[in-house]
């Protein structure tokens, strides 16, 4: 730091601002153009003008200003995106005043010119042969170098790309250009040899995830700290959520248990045998998933759950589960009526101008198959209703109460559901379990909707079902079926990631596995608070081209090629660029030529060493010398 | 408590130590301060280390990283100026300075990203060192402009302005300073544009293509570039010297503005999307 303790006494001696004695050389200067100014006259005021430290701030001065303007309106668009963006009158004032190109603009350029012409000037009259100028000289030559590459760059430079796919070749390649009507376009430039892509290579980072946690009430979402075990407080919430553990690659494994002896959700495993192999198995459960279906065998079992011995009494020597009926009902009137499933048959509404006749029904509404194939998931029925406004043809869905107040209909105040559709479906064969909490359990077996037989069942004793070569088998129940839900590690490699995360609230603490392929968030308890664990997004590692260079049919040049690493061959240098991003067929080159780099390099490196200069060497060497004359 | 808070709280205890410094001027209290404004800085600089290992990368691969080193380098110029010259208040204000650039890194994503290919050249090691320490310099500049402005009206004339007491004489000369450090750091923002336009060269095919962060950058260090050659300037216009040292001091905070806004706020620029430069705040 010797250099500024002396610039310090440099101040004190010189009573100028300057602090490295460049006021020093300049006020010599000064006094010696004011005396020849009246000696040369005209010729001499345009050489001050050119020479002067004014013209030169000035010029920076408004390049500052082109600059800003440069990146405030957009640059180098074509016509129409001026139109849409500032409107018709300021997109031909970019146009006309050179905005929409400042940099390559005539003013522009004209400026450069200028400031070439004084920077010229400027150094042959302060030019001196000592040594401490060399800071000076270079840094001043160093811009007119720069911008004279830059000229030699736009006369003789050219900068395109192409897409080459793997295993191909190209000796072309494309330059944009604004034409002049002001839209986008390429130009066709051919190159003096041909380039092979022998081999293309995309490597991707492995997959990241996060765990983003959303507050409902805030509307807000942040991302959290992934580190295992740290306690971290939600930003702007009361949450406090800790990461307990991680699994690389998990799978979630839900295994049946009993939680209780009373039948809180009973649920039976059925097994069904053909020719002694099971042929399926599964659970029954009595408040979910009540029935297992065979269609090609045209067979269906039905588990059915009643709350006492007396209910199974009954229902056992009925083929009927539920009725059939339609609802319909005049809101406002209090008219309200049901029918037994009828088709075609005209029921009058009574005490209405209305009649409602059931055209068809489906189990699965949208099954392009017959209704006997179809799985009972969405049974519909279609009405038509006439009334004082003619008539109306709607469908109505068991499942879908609303339906109708969703979609348009004449008659918006008539109200029809419908129920028990899907028990109107009856296979060929069809096994009912009935079971409930006395212990009273029976199998009754249909066919072509007539029971055959009616037979107590026990666990593990085989049935057979009458004309089929099946056997049916309860092999477990349990009073209280719930799942024990286990998560376990499927491999070691990054799959799907899953975090086990503990979150504090209002409710207390609470623990779950979050999932990196759930898109849904996994709530808390309090349905406020919601965590989702997902990618950060696929980011490239590298690209990298493996190109030949073919000239005169011989192969001149090879380079593995990767952005930063470029393949030079005559006076052409050859980026990696980019890469088709759907597919990675291809891989995108920048190629250039730029005759003035040697130039534009001198001028950085004289740059770079004339400001060292100025600023570190020059002060340091003028204090030396000063101590030398001291002495 | 993580590293980052008590790296900010240490700034800021070292901030308050250099103002009781001003007030009591005892020889303990200033090596008390200048001590805690080390520490603060040798904290800032195990967070830049830390992540350095952490991310397996240089750590200036994204906004929160540039800031966290932003504020090293800050704190890192100002302690090597302190050794220089008797600096007192500025000290207050330089740690502040970092505080708020480590506050503001706070605010960021701090997610460890893997670093793009275009990023991964030692070029940028080179291009961000120089650029980030020229940046600290301004910052300083910045500080003792502004203590110039709000001490101007209190200081009173004296004919001998250079004195003979050594280096309380810049106590009144905080023009002068700002000067000398905007001369010290100008050379690293030549170094940062020129090594940042040969890495653009080989990573993207051109030295200068006037993306809106290199226009920028331009911006920057033309405005630096006015400042260093008004003082041939401004004996000619007939301005007075105490004017002229109002006018520059204005500058240099307007200048650092600028700095800022090439660093940070250019992205929200309508021509931002067109920059090949905006992977800074993913």
């Amino acid at each position: 730091m010797d250099h500024l303790e002396f610039s310090m006494e440099n101040v004190k001696q010189n009573k100028s601002q300057a602090v490295v004695g460049i006021k020093k050389d300049n006020t010599k200067q000064v006094n010696q153009g004011q005396s020849g100014k009246s000696e040369r006259g005209n010729s001499n005021k345009v050489w001050q003008f050119f020479c002067s430290v004014k013209l030169a701030v000035v010029i920076i001065l408004i390049m500052v200003v082109a600059c800003i303007l440069g990146t405030v309106i957009l640059q180098e668009k074509t016509i129409d995106e001026y139109t849409a963006r500032y409107g018709y009158g300021l997109a031909t004032f970019f146009k006309v005043t050179q905005l929409n190109n400042v940099f390559h603009s005539y003013w522009f350029s004209f400026l450069l010119v200028l400031l070439c012409a004084n920077l010229i000037s400027c150094t042959i009259k302060r030019w001196r042969n000592t040594f401490l100028q060399t800071g000076f000289i270079l840094t001043h030559l160093s811009i007119i170098l720069i911008l004279v590459g830059g000229v030699v760059k736009l006369q003789l430079g050219i900068k395109g790309g192409v897409n080459v796919y793997e295993g191909k070749t190209a000796n072309y390649f494309l330059t944009q250009i604004i034409n002049r009507k002001g839209a986008l376009d390429y130009v066709k430039k051919d190159l003096p040899f041909t380039i092979a892509l022998d081999d293309f290579i995309l490597e991707k980072n492995e997959p990241k995830f996060q765990l983003v946690s959303y507050v409902k009430s805030k509307d807000k979402s942040k991302v959290l700290d992934s580190k295992l075990g740290k306690r971290q407080r939600v930003p702007g919430s009361n949450y406090k959520v800790t990461i307990k553990d991680y699994i690389s690659d998990a799978e979630l494994k839900q295994e049946p248990i009993n939680t209780s002896d009373t039948p809180e959700n009973p649920a039976i495993f059925v097994k069904l045998f053909g020719s002694e192999k099971v042929a399926a198995e599964g659970w029954l459960l009595a408040y979910d998933r009540n029935y297992y279906e065979d269609k090609k065998q045209n067979l269906r079992i039905e588990y059915i759950w009643l709350s006492s011995q007396e209910e199974v009494e009954k229902a056992i020597n009925s083929i009927e589960t539920s009725n059939t009926k339609l609802s319909v009902a005049v809101s406002g009137k209090g008219v309200s009526q049901d029918y037994p499933l009828d088709l075609n048959k005209v029921f009058k509404l009574e005490g209405t101008d209305f009649s409602v006749k059931m055209l068809q029904y489906v189990l699965n509404y949208g099954d392009r198959r017959p209704v006997e194939q179809q799985p009972t998931d969405n049974p519909a029925i279609q009405v038509e209703i006439n009334g004082p406004e003619g008539p109306e043809t709607r469908w109505v869905f068991e499942k879908f109460l609303d339906w109708d107040k969703m979609h348009p209909a004449k008659y918006k105040n008539l109200k029809i559901t419908c129920s028990g559709l899907a028990s109107t479906y009856m296979a060929k064969n069809t096994v009912r379990i009935y079971q409930s909490p006395e212990g009273k359990q029976v199998i009754v077996f249909i066919k072509d909707k007539h029971i055959t037989e009616i037979v107590p069942w026990e666990l593990e004793k085989k049935y057979a079902i009458a004309t089929t070569d099946r056997q049916v088998m309860v092999s477990n129940y349990f009073p209280s079926f719930d799942f024990k839900k286990e998560v376990v590690k499927k491999s070691d490699q990054i799959g799907t990631p899953a975090v086990f995360v503990e979150v504090e609230g209002p409710n207390g603490k609470v623990s779950d596995w979050v999932f990196s392929d759930n898109q849904y968030a996994t709530w808390y308890t309090d349905n406020n608070f919601g965590l989702v664990y997902e990618p950060t997004g696929e980011s490239v590692k590298h690209f990298i081209s493996h190109l030949r260079i073919i000239d005169n049919e011989q192969t001149v040049a090879e380079k593995a090629i990767k952005v930063n690493d470029p393949l030079k061959y005559k006076g052409y240098v050859i980026y990696q660029s980019s890469y088709d991003p759907e597919a990675g067929n291809y891989s995108g080159l920048q190629i250039v030529k730029d005759p003035g780099i040697p130039i534009v390099y001198s001028g950085f490196g004289a740059l770079c060493f004339g400001v060292i200069f100025i600023f570190y060497i020059k002060p340091f060497l003028r204090k030396k010398l000063k101590k030398e004359a001291e002495v | 408590m993580s590293i980052i808070n008590i790296t900010l709280i240490v700034y800021m205890i070292a901030s308050v130590a250099y103002i009781v410094r001003e007030i009591w001027r005892s020889g303990a209290i200033k090596w008390i301060s200048l001590g805690l404004l080390i520490l603060s800085f040798c904290l800032n600089l195990t967070m830049v280390a830390k992540r350095s290992i952490e991310a397996g990368h240089p750590p200036f691969s994204n906004l929160y990283e540039s800031l966290v080193f932003y504020a090293c380098c800050t704190a890192f110029i100002y302690i090597i100026f302190e050794f220089v010259y008797n600096f007192r208040i500025v000290g207050a204000l330089a740690s502040v300075l970092s505080m708020l650039i480590l506050f503001y890194a706070t605010l960021q994503d701090d997610t460890i990203r893997p670093i793009m290919p275009a990023l991964k050249s030692n070029w940028m090691l080179i291009h961000v060192v120089t650029y980030m320490l020229g940046y600290a310099a301004f910052g300083i500049a910045f500080v003792t402009s502004i203590i110039f402005l709000v001490t101007k009206p209190f200081v009173k004339k004296t004919k001998d302005d250079t004195g003979s007491e050594g280096k309380e004489i810049l106590l009144r000369n905080f023009d002068k300073l700002s000067y000398k450090i905007v001369a010290f750091g100008f050379p690293f923002l030549t170094l940062g544009m020129i090594t940042g336009a040969v890495w653009a060269k080989k990573a993207w095919g051109d030295y200068w293509s006037w993306d809106p962060k290199e226009t920028w950058s331009l911006i920057t260090w033309l405005a630096y570039l006015v400042y260093l050659h008004t003082p041939l300037v401004l004996p000619k216009m007939n301005i007075n010297k105490s004017k002229a040292s109002v006018m520059l001091s204005i500058w240099l905070l307007v200048a650092f503005v600028i700095v800022n806004f090439t660093f940070i706020g250019m992205n929200y620029l309508p021509s931002a999307s067109d920059s090949a430069h905006i992977y800074g705040s993913q």
